[in-house]
């Protein structure tokens, strides 16, 4: 099983795109995490649900984890409107690495290896040739160890 | 003063102060390094650095830090400050200047008992989120609070590191704070007041409908364990307690701070090595190089030189050397860290008093030292770590407060504070002694 065998259509944005819907897209669909793409439409790094939803934590709050509990309910509903007239690219932590990338020939535990060392829920597989990177697709855990898996014996 | 000795310690010292001042190397490592080579090369030795009480590391001051910060660590598990702080905010009917007035006092209050920087790590954070349900810059109330911080802090002997070096080398006690310096810190929290009504009029915009999402706020919910609560004041009030019976008891601040760490430990369910993990091992570290470094510049003679100067300099005037002291201090102390400032210049005030028959004990000349080095922090957004902490926090919540925003405020809040102390030095020690 190759790289370009597990590589699935996946929902991606980019750096300008508004935050507030990709933050819905994930929910909608819930994903794990989104691949964001950079002006070019090439791989620019992985948005995991965790970032997006620590943006909406104030940093008020990051900063003193007390004060969640003073905050009412009221309140804690319109935490979303923290992302209002925000960018993608300005959930993106400045430490953010670009996205890890399989070649389409990589090997299921290649992949494994990959997403591992980086710590990521997704791996992008693309091709990369004179032009740039062209995206065929995206491979997630979830879909990684199911094939995984699938190949397991049982136990007895 | 001519031994090779004492101008290798000189240019040791000096290298090692621009290394902690200009921030490139860790003021951990430079102080640390600055102590080996003063070791390696002979300005000082084991004996003078690890057991001798003048010219070595001082253990009262290592011992009472480690275990104030022990206990303010574990303090700050319980919520306590930052229920006071709404508590305070609500009662303030969130009227800007009125919530300004209250946060201002709990902040002075708390700093002459806690480090000036865990005060403002627990109070910007309610800060930032009383602003945003007042919606209004906080900007303006985190620049009041630091400045609060810095001058209750001055209160008391445990208030800033400064004092705590000022008590040990010059042999006072918490009374002596309390008696000579609180009534001065308080007067100066009035007058700060004061100046922020003026200096901040614009930004205090009252709006009913804002202060009610004030009133929402459910302080109760900020405390986590109320046992641990109470344990943790039943300790502090003990912990004060034996800093003021110290007439009675005898027992040092340090010993008391580390009774008290031991017996907050031992009561809670806090485990030791979390306590522990709360005490800023690298400060201690830091305050360990720099006594040994300043020590050498004594065992070598340099502050005996420093000191006879400066004696000559005031003309045998100790107002003038009271004054000089003072505004000396508040002006360094706005550029540089005002910890290694104190420490060089405690044997020096200590020389100087003696110099003026004032032996060890009271003498006016520590509370110019104290004075100058606690409120000059304030005049720029560089003079304290407290401010530099506060500077980090609003960055991080996107209400940024630039080096010269601080500053300007800074220079007018220092320049009063200061001329009053000054007066208050003048009337109570010279004019009615």
């Amino acid at each position: 099983m190759r790289a370009r065998d597990l590589a699935v259509e996946y929902e991606s944005v980019r750096v300008d795109d508004d935050a507030l819907e990709a933050a819905r897209l994930m929910a909608e669909h819930q994903l794990p995490g989104l691949l964001v793409l950079d002006r070019n439409g090439e791989p620019k790094a992985i948005l995991p649900a965790s970032q997006v939803i620590k943006a909406l934590v104030p940093g008020y709050v990051i900063e003193d984890p007390a004060l969640a509990a003073v905050i009412d309910e009221k309140h804690a509903d319109r935490l979303c409107e923290a992302l209002r007239g925000r960018r993608v690219g300005d959930l993106l932590s400045d430490k953010a690495a670009r996205p890890p990338i399989a070649d389409p020939d990589d090997t299921a535990l290649e992949v494994a290896a990959l997403m591992a060392q980086a710590r990521s829920p997704l791996v992008a597989v693309a091709r990369r040739d004179k032009a740039g990177l062209y995206l065929l697709g995206v491979i997630t855990a979830s879909q990684l160890l199911h094939r995984l898996l699938g190949y397991a014996e049982p136990h007895e | 003063m001519s031994d090779w000795h004492s101008w290798a310690a000189i240019a040791v010292f000096v290298v090692a102060y621009v290394a902690i001042i200009s921030e490139r190397v860790h003021r951990t490592a430079a102080a640390l390094g600055g102590a080996a080579v003063m070791l390696t090369i002979g300005a000082t030795d084991d004996k003078a650095a690890f057991f001798d009480e003048r010219s070595g590391i001082d253990w009262n001051v290592i011992f009472l830090l480690l275990g104030m910060m022990a206990i303010v660590g574990v303090l700050r598990q319980t919520g306590l400050f930052e229920y006071l702080a709404i508590w305070a905010v609500k009662r303030a009917h969130g009227k800007p200047f009125r919530v300004m007035t209250m946060l201002i006092v709990i902040t002075a209050t708390a700093s002459a008992l806690l480090d000036n920087v865990t005060t403002v790590l627990l109070v910007a954070p309610v800060t930032l989120l009383v602003c945003e349900r007042l919606a209004l810059p906080a900007a303006p109330f985190l620049i009041a609070e630091v400045m609060a911080s810095n001058i209750g802090g001055t209160a008391t002997l445990v208030g800033d590191p400064p004092n705590i070096i000022i008590a040990s080398r010059g042999g006072l006690t918490f009374n002596d704070f309390l008696v000579h310096l609180a009534p001065i810190a308080v007067l100066l929290t009035a007058v700060l007041v004061l100046l922020c009504r003026v200096m901040f009029r614009k930004a205090l915009v009252y709006d009913e409908d804002r202060a009610t999402e004030v009133m929402a706020l459910e302080e109760r919910e900020a405390i986590r364990d109320h046992r641990l609560l109470y344990q943790g004041l039943a300790v502090l009030a003990l912990v004060v307690v034996g800093f003021v019976a110290h007439p009675v008891l005898h027992y040092a601040p340090s010993v008391v701070a580390l009774l008290g760490a031991g017996l907050l430990i031992a009561v809670s369910k806090v485990e030791t090595g979390e306590a522990l993990k709360e005490v800023e091992w690298p400060t201690l570290a830091f305050f360990a190089g720099l006594f040994i470094m300043v020590g050498s510049l004594i065992e070598t003679g340099v502050i005996g030189e420093i000191s006879r100067a400066l004696a000559d300099a005031t003309g045998g005037s100790e107002l003038g050397a009271v004054m000089l002291l003072l505004f000396g201090s508040a002006v360094l102390s706005g550029v540089v860290d005002n910890i290694p400032y104190v420490a060089t210049m405690a044997p020096i005030t200590a020389d100087l008093a003696h110099g003026f028959g004032g032996g060890d004990g009271v003498h006016v000349l520590w509370w110019a030292l104290a004075l100058g080095a606690d409120l000059g922090g304030n005049a720029t957004a560089i003079g304290a770590s407290a401010n530099v902490v506060v500077l980090g926090i609003a960055e991080r919540n996107r209400q940024p407060i630039s080096f010269w925003q601080f500053t300007r405020y800074g220079l007018i809040v220092t320049a009063v504070t200061v001329v009053l102390s000054a007066g208050y030095l003048w009337l109570r020690y010279f004019a009615l002694s």
